[in-house]
């Protein structure tokens, strides 16, 4: 009941007028920087950090949570309507949701996308409220080796459920992880795959690969193949909103995808491409209307875009709780804590309860002010997609090569950017799935790092990897994935 | 008739940017914005504008990557022999110009000033059986290899640090189990769940920690102990090692000699002014203050006892 | 790109000539395992402890491209079909158009050269342009106009909200 009470109180503060309108702008500014494709929330939070030395803590706070969902939503809603995700957790995002907007059903996947973020950001937040502590302790809990069978459970599943052919799945799985590869070795402080190029040595730059890969790969397989008679793109076809049929099928992916964010995105690591990517994958198990995945269901908007709200929200738990900064957002968000003096940890909530509930509350008053300003909004970005088809894609083009200039002033990037849209382009042409080749950019330094990691703690005895029960479970679930089409098969034939 | 409506509004915008100010000092960031780097840099400036040292315009560019030689090698490239060009860098960039080998020298660079520093310290789970630092090293000793220690990336800091405790106590410092760790947290938590023996890192990451009951810190690099922290140093432990993982900042290569000691000067008055305290207390940095020329003979200390160690590792020629 | 010659000539052909054999494709996977493993060859495979350095999980990638190419390759010759990806504005089974390929490729290339010394405005003003006519828009002077105004608009935006994006037009200075 304490924890009920200072809440409220929480509510009190960030429901101060002034503290309302910081977090408008934070939407605002969120929404404005988002948009651009490969700057997301961290990028975002750090540009605004100098500000923050100007205003007091609470008030920063409750901006960069607004900031923090702003930046989000802003990359969802490129990802739907121009199929160019600006960070990875919307990513999945892309896959449906831009089919959508493409058959004028963009305004329910816009509002699905809004509304899923807006509940998983609400049951996230009343988790976040009552739970923290308990979560909290998750993250001492996973060991190496459970999270490097996380990460095959994910190579896996998404190399198998993705795309038509299974070959061509690992193909583009094997592809993503050859890039991850790139840059300096952590463990050893060696260069590798870089070919003695300086620029290299840091990696290469997961949004850029994201970026050329849908929207300059897709910009040059349209315009080879564009068909000027064909039908301009239809905005809005049939009913605007969501119809009753659409929540029907949006309300369980919601909350399944929020059950799956939260508690990944409280992991070290974790993040939200993992939960994304499972929720996508979830749903595309679970559904009822397997045809209509690849060309525009709704359960693969709503889930993803949920698991990634309730992401957001689950990295806050460490950092808050435990001063245990889990992602490059809560990185930017300790250093702004640090600005200020504050040290985020236990003693924060007690040291400064007015700051912990006031950030606690405005995360939930910048998600309604999110839904407030964007629904209404839906109808006027869904416009963006009458601009005639030329013009369109020509501007898509001219943001993607900002954003990707933005991130880092880098030729190289801009190098990058064609190699790897021409590779998106083939990939179209052949028809192979391209979201693998980014799951195994983001996840496979991690799973390379953890079975190190975990192999070298236990001297190199393979056995580690199978140490902890929760490995156990999660290499088992990849084995099925992987030969479930087989044993199904062969269940039919005996039958 | 066309064309020349298009370039109407090119002009007007053009108009309006060749109206805004010139940037006076141009200052190199060589890492992402919202680390430690970045921060310093600003924060420093921002502290010599409150301060009226240095009330000018400031320009500042972020080049992340590979401890900073990606960002001073563009920073050697744009501004050689400028006069008003200088560039944050730090303790990891001297590990990372010999294991990248990266073709800049920092004897080319014009020592500034060193600002701060973090202490590093190193820590066992709260359960661990190890109550002092002599007890982990006698671990060590005894089996380097059922002893793995998690710290920072190969060759930073945090491994450097270890290996000056390996070469103390004579364990051969390529028998360390020394596993770098992605972030700060992941050290934590393989600690607190026993995949590590122990860990290394800056003190900012572990003390909470220490106060939670979660770890116990058994060391410190610093010279002396640390006001606030119930700490034994190295050194008090019977191993002589002082390192520190400091910050600090190089003007041009060639810069006029006029503008250098401007530089250094401006430095001198920042590290005792009234503003750069309220920073230091409010980021929890120590001063580590050294200017000028002495700067630069610590940077070739530094690099020779780096290079050392690395060499013993295995991790350079 | 001879190979996009190739598969347009395939599709082209009479019903007979059926299945198109992109053998390119099983290559180009196999040489960049080979790739892969030839950086993992100057690399450790072995670390003390770990018993896994810092090449053998390039080795590993490699060596699964090389066996994957190998797969595809059969596949291919067993007769696999690739049917390009349907999309709103594109028909797979149509032929591809080579000039509007090009021009496209050659917006999205101007900006390596482009960026740094004429920034971000004028280098918008050309990919904007190259874009609109791949896509077959003959309204040049507008579609420059739009262009301009679109990357000015940009520049000014972010450059106030915090993004770094270079000089105006760094060429003159400004």
């Amino acid at each position: 009941m304490e924890t009920f009470s200072l809440l409220l109180q929480g509510f009190g503060i960030a429901l101060q007028p002034i503290n309302l309108f910081w977090a408008f702008l934070g939407s605002l500014l969120g929404t404005a920087i988002g948009v651009l494709p490969g700057i997301g929330p961290a990028l975002t939070i750090a540009l605004l950090l100098p500000v923050t030395i100007s205003i007091a803590p609470t008030s920063a706070f409750i901006m960069f949570a607004g900031v923090l969902y702003g930046a989000m939503y802003g990359g969802s809603t490129t990802s739907i309507l121009i199929n160019t995700p600006g960070e990875a957790g919307s990513m999945m995002t892309a896959l449906e949701g831009n089919k959508m907007a493409r058959a004028g059903r963009g305004a329910a996947a816009l509002a699905t996308a809004a509304i899923g973020s807006f509940i998983a950001g609400t049951i996230s937040t009343v988790l976040l409220t009552f739970s923290a502590p308990a979560i909290a302790e998750l993250a001492f809990y996973f060991r190496p080796a459970d999270y490097f069978a996380l990460t095959v459970l994910a190579f896996t599943s998404v190399a198998v459920v993705m795309g038509t052919s299974r070959v061509r799945g690992f193909i583009s799985l094997f592809l993503g992880l050859a890039l991850g590869l790139v840059g300096i070795d952590q463990m050893t402080g060696q260069a590798r795959l870089t070919f003695g190029i300086p620029a290299l040595f840091d990696g290469i730059e997961l949004t850029v690969v994201l970026v050329s890969l849908f929207a300059v790969g897709e910009i040059l397989y349209v315009a080879s193949r564009y068909r000027k008679d064909g039908s301009e793109m239809t905005p809005i076809r049939g009913q605007v909103w969501m119809s009753r049929e659409d929540w029907k099928r949006s309300w369980k992916p919601w909350l399944r995808g929020t059950a799956l964010g939260f508690p990944i995105g409280a992991l070290p690591g974790g993040g939200s491409e993992i939960p994304t990517m499972l929720s996508y994958t979830l749903e595309r198990k679970l559904t009822k209307h397997p045809e209509e995945f690849g060309k525009g269901a709704i359960e693969g908007v709503a889930g993803p875009e949920a698991a990634n709200n309730a992401a957001a929200a689950g990295i806050l738990i460490p950092l808050l709780t435990l001063g245990l900064p889990t992602s490059a957002t809560a990185a930017v968000l300790l250093a702004a804590f640090q600005n200020y003096g504050l040290q985020p940890g236990p003693f924060l909530f007690t040291s400064n309860p007015d700051l912990v509930w006031g950030l606690i509350a405005s995360l939930y008053v910048g998600n309604t002010v999110l839904l407030v300003l964007n629904l209404p909004l839906v109808g006027i970005w869904v416009r963006l997609l009458s601009i005639p088809a030329p013009q369109l894609y020509a501007g898509i083009l001219v943001f993607a090569t900002i954003g990707i200039w933005g991130v880092a002033n880098s030729v190289v990037d801009l190098v990058v950017m064609v190699l790897v849209g021409i590779a998106g382009y083939v990939m179209r042409v052949y028809d192979f799935p391209i979201a693998p080749v980014l799951i195994g950019l983001i996840l496979g330094p991690m799973a390379e790092q953890q079975l190190r990691t975990a192999l070298a703690a236990g001297q190199g005895n393979p056995l580690v990897l199978v140490s902890t029960p929760l490995s156990v479970v999660f290499l088992v679930i990849a084995a099925l994935f992987l030969l479930a089409p087989v044993l199904i098969r062969r269940l039919r034939a005996n039958a | 008739m066309n064309f020349r409506k298009a370039l109407l509004p090119l002009a007007v915008l053009a108009a309006m940017v060749a109206g805004s100010a010139q940037a006076q000092v141009n200052v190199m960031l060589p890492a992402n914005p919202g680390g430690g780097w970045d921060s310093t840099g600003r924060q420093a400036f921002q502290a010599m504008n409150d301060a009226g040292i240095y009330t000018g315009a400031v320009n500042f560019t972020n080049k992340g990557g590979a401890g900073g030689t990606i960002g001073l090698a563009e920073f050697q490239g744009a501004y050689t022999g400028k006069p008003d060009a200088l560039a944050v860098f730090g303790a990891i960039t001297v590990g990372s110009i010999i294991l990248n080998k990266s073709p800049i020298d920092l004897a080319d660079f014009r020592p500034v000033a060193r600002l701060t520093a973090e202490y590093l310290v190193i820590a066992v789970a709260d359960s661990s059986p190890h109550q002092s630092l002599q007890d982990l090293v006698e671990a060590m000793k005894a089996d380097p290899g059922a002893t793995p220690i998690g710290g920072g990336s190969a060759g930073g800091v945090d491994h450097i640090a270890l290996a000056l405790l390996a070469q103390a106590a004579d364990i051969p410092v390529s028998d360390l189990n020394y596993i770098p760790q992605a972030s700060g947290a992941e050290t934590v938590t393989g600690i607190v769940n026993g995949t590590l023996a122990a860990g290394i890192s800056g003190i900012s990451e572990f003390q909470q920690f220490a106060e939670q009951g979660r770890i116990r810190i058994l060391g410190i690099t610093s010279a002396e102990r640390k006001e606030g922290l119930d700490v034994p140093t190295f050194k008090e432990a019977g191993y002589d090692i002082e390192i520190a993982n400091w910050r600090g900042i190089l003007g041009s290569p060639d810069m006029p000699e006029d503008n250098y000691q401007t530089w250094v000067d401006r430095f001198t008055q920042l590290n005792e002014s009234e503003a750069w305290a309220k920073v230091l207390e409010t980021q929890g940095w120590d001063q580590f203050f050294i200017a000028g020329e002495e700067f630069g003979s610590f940077i070739q200390e530094e690099n020779e006892r780096i290079g050392a160690i690395l060499k013993e590792a295995g991790l350079a020629e | 790109m001879p190979n996009e010659r190739g598969h347009a000539a395939a599709v082209g052909d009479s019903a007979k000539a059926a299945v198109p054999r992109p053998w390119w494709l099983g290559g180009l996977v196999v040489a960049l395992g080979c790739l892969c493993l030839y950086g993992a060859f100057s690399l450790p495979q072995v670390a003390r402890y770990a018993g896994i350095g810092p090449g053998l999980f390039v080795t590993l990638v490699g060596s699964g491209l090389v066996l994957l190419g190998l797969l595809l390759l059969i596949q291919i010759a067993q007769g696999e079909t690739f049917t390009p990806q349907d999309t709103e504005d594109a028909s797979g089974s149509e032929k591809a158009n080579l000039t509007a390929l090009l021009t496209a490729l050659a917006a999205a290339t101007v900006p390596v050269l482009t960026m740094r010394a004429l920034g971000v405005p004028l280098t918008a003003l050309l990919s904007f342009t190259l874009v609109a006519r791949a896509f077959g828009s003959r309204r040049t002077m507008i579609d420059i106009a739009t262009g301009a105004i679109l990357g000015s608009l940009a520049w000014f935006l972010f450059t106030r909200l915090g993004l770094q994006l270079g000089g105006f037009m760094p060429f003159a200075g400004i």
